[in-house]
């Protein structure tokens, strides 16, 4: 049940086309990669090959970017990764930055939340935005590569054959109908993947109680606060929940609990949505005009397939995996698998690396759905109590929470971050060198830390792109022989780039692209000592650290990345 | 108890309850509250906690947050 009222912004409508080159019906050329779905999954799949030079297409059903709202919250982590595929200037642009949330009682503010942040990030904590404003973004960054990207409007995919090692899909359009073929299909088709279906496939997990109204609305928001807003048993809706967050473009989002015995058809009727609407807005002393722009009935699932990779096929995103709405993993782990993906499939399509390491794509982010899974449900379920007794407890937490702050940890709403790949078929074999009292282990995600590059500021995730990343701690800002002449080697077969981080300024002043350490606070942050070395994969995980870096390791380590044996990769 | 071990404490805690149903809940949450006095084992602490139990906050309407 969807109604949607008008635009959130001037889309842009893109033609149909069938391809001029058809062999009996079929396109001519085969592609090395086809993504079924162009919302922020395919897109964000397309731009991260194109970073490797991987060309692909993108099969998109709709003329335009999703017309209606969905992700409203976007993390520090999908910033970061939105940086590598281009368009991360615009979003910030545009986006609203928030650190804190709100939890009240009834009319009171019992709990307010505030998600880690200081002086040395780069990024805020989360922002708020519109999905199809960051799709038409992405959008607008393919085209421009559009060497590399072709994305193909109005196209629908009709079947999915896998055949001579690679697939054929059949494509419908209101301008006619054809077939082409790609080694490989990336299905980022959505929570009612076509793909999926075709291949007969299921996911698996639980829907969760509670039914939910989506509504965006168009309202003067000038001093609103932005962030999340939560109400438990609000005066404007007793007995239920609301969620209220501020958008960019003077928008305001509502999700509000359904009782239990409202009945979904009355209570999506627009006049009573639009007076549930005024009731909170009254609540809250905002007296101002506005018009509906989107509604919807949501009710949360935790679902996922058991693996990611069939055959020639891969899944990610919604096609993959759904998770509740509440702690905002939803698009945010999408954008994850994507980042994920590219590099693998890039490397794997260039002949870089075996099949092992798309495998690793499958076993780490199911477990990262898993893990999303089990933070999200205890959302869900403090948001709408799946019995009596949860309500219970809940509205003892609740009732506590102002006298008792402690009681609040229960409340927060765990927030999606990045997710430790510590279990990974990639970094289990890997050995580990010296005895480290701080930093990212492998798995881990790169702590941000101001530094000093060529004379001015930057950050060190900066020096993260499409490729591994072998970042070398020392005074100077020198990178060892033995350890230079292995990144040359090393780099003929794979994007590998060696990066040099100095705590002597004036040492290492002197040379190009080092990054520069004054206050020792990477050091620190890091773990490290003179000769310490970080190998950092292309998605920004670390995958392997050396108290003292070893040469012959760091060979031994990219070379077991690159060539996985695909049992190993099964946990 | 860390964070983490408070949440999967409280979720196992619910989820008992659940089992259970909620005709048993009031008792066996009596029948810890009990056990937990014994643990805690200092007399003041525990009447300390009976007074935050009981001190409802003027928010709490149990007729509108029952379903």
């Amino acid at each position: 049940m969807e109604i949607t009222f008008g635009e959130y912004f001037e889309y842009t409508h893109h033609a149909a086309a069938v391809p001029a080159r058809l062999v009996a019906g079929c396109e001519a050329a085969r592609h090395p990669v086809v993504i079924a779905g162009g919302g922020p999954t395919g897109l964000a799949v397309a731009l991260g090959l194109a970073n490797f030079g991987v060309r692909s297409v993108v099969l998109e059903a709709d003329a335009t970017v999703c017309s209606g709202s969905r992700a409203g919250a976007f993390t520090r982590r999908t910033l970061e990764i939105l940086e590598r595929f281009g368009v991360i200037d615009e979003v910030m642009r545009t986006g609203l930055r928030w650190s804190t949330g709100r939890t009240y009682f009834g009319a009171e503010e019992v709990f307010a939340f505030h998600m880690p942040d200081d002086e040395d990030q780069k990024y805020p904590p989360a922002i708020s935005h519109l999905q199809n404003y960051i799709e038409h973004c992405m959008v607008q960054e393919a085209e421009r590569r559009k060497d590399l990207i072709d994305i193909r409007w109005q196209s629908r995919v009709a079947g999915v054959a896998q055949e001579d090692g690679g697939v054929r899909i059949d494509v419908e359009t209101p301008a006619g109908h054809y077939a082409l073929r790609g080694d490989w299909l990336v299905a980022c088709d959505g929570g009612r993947s076509q793909v999926r279906e075709a291949l007969g496939l299921r996911m698996q997990g639980r829907r969760h109680e509670g039914r939910y109204v989506i509504i965006d609305i168009r309202i003067d928001t000038e001093g609103l606060p932005p962030g999340r807003r939560c109400w438990f048993d609000p005066p404007s809706k007793p007995g239920t929940t609301l969620l209220m967050y501020k958008k960019p473009g003077n928008m305001l989002r509502f999700d509000y609990q359904l009782a239990d015995g409202d009945d979904e058809r009355e209570a999506m009727e627009p006049e009573r949505v639009f007076a549930q609407v005024n009731e909170h807005l009254k609540m809250l002393g905002i007296d101002r005009p506005w018009e509906p722009v989107w509604m919807s009935l949501y009710r949360a699932s935790a679902l996922t397939l058991d693996s990611y990779l069939h055959g020639r096929v891969l899944f990610a995103g919604d096609a993959a995996h759904l998770v509740p709405i509440f702690g905002v993993r939803g698009m945010n782990s999408a954008i994850d698998d994507a980042h994920n993906l590219a590099w693998k499939l890039a490397l794997t399509v260039q002949g870089k690396a075996g099949p092992g390491l798309l495998e690793s794509y499958s076993t780490e982010r199911v477990y990262a759905a898993r893990e999303n899974h089990r933070f999200a449900n205890k959302s869900a379920e403090f948001m709408a109590p799946p019995s009596a007794p949860f309500k219970l407890m809940r509205d003892a937490v609740l009732s506590l929470s102002k006298a008792h702050p402690w009681v609040t940890s229960l409340m927060n709403p765990r927030q999606h971050s990045a997710i430790p790949l510590r279990s990974s078929p990639l970094h289990a074999r890997l050995a580990s060198g010296g005895a480290f009292e701080a930093g990212p282990a492998p798995g881990d995600i790169l702590p941000e830390c101001p530094v000093q590059r060529d004379g001015r500021a930057d950050f060190l995730t900066g020096v993260l792109g499409p490729h591994f990343t072998a970042l070398h701690f020392s005074e100077t800002g020198a990178l060892p022989a033995a350890v230079a002449d292995a990144i040359a080697r090393l780099a003929q077969r794979v994007p590998l780039k060696g990066i040099a981080i100095a705590r002597s300024a004036a040492a290492a002043g002197a040379r190009d692209g080092v990054l520069v350490d004054a206050a020792g606070k990477a050091f620190r942050l890091y773990g490290a000592q003179p000769g310490t070395l970080y190998l950092v994969r292309p998605d920004g995980h670390v995958l392997a650290r050396w108290l003292q870096a070893d040469a012959p390791q760091l060979e031994a380590v990219l070379e077991a990345v690159l060539t996985p044996q695909a049992e190993e990769c099964h946990v | 108890m860390s964070d983490e071990e408070l949440d999967e404490t409280y979720t196992a805690l619910c989820h008992t309850l659940t089992e259970a149903g909620e005709r048993h809940t009031p008792l066996i949450l009596a029948r810890l509250a009990l056990l937990l006095m014994k643990q805690v084992a200092d007399a003041k602490t525990v009447r300390e906690a009976i007074a935050s139990a009981a001190d409802l906050p003027p928010t709490l309407n149990p007729e509108a947050t029952t379903p």
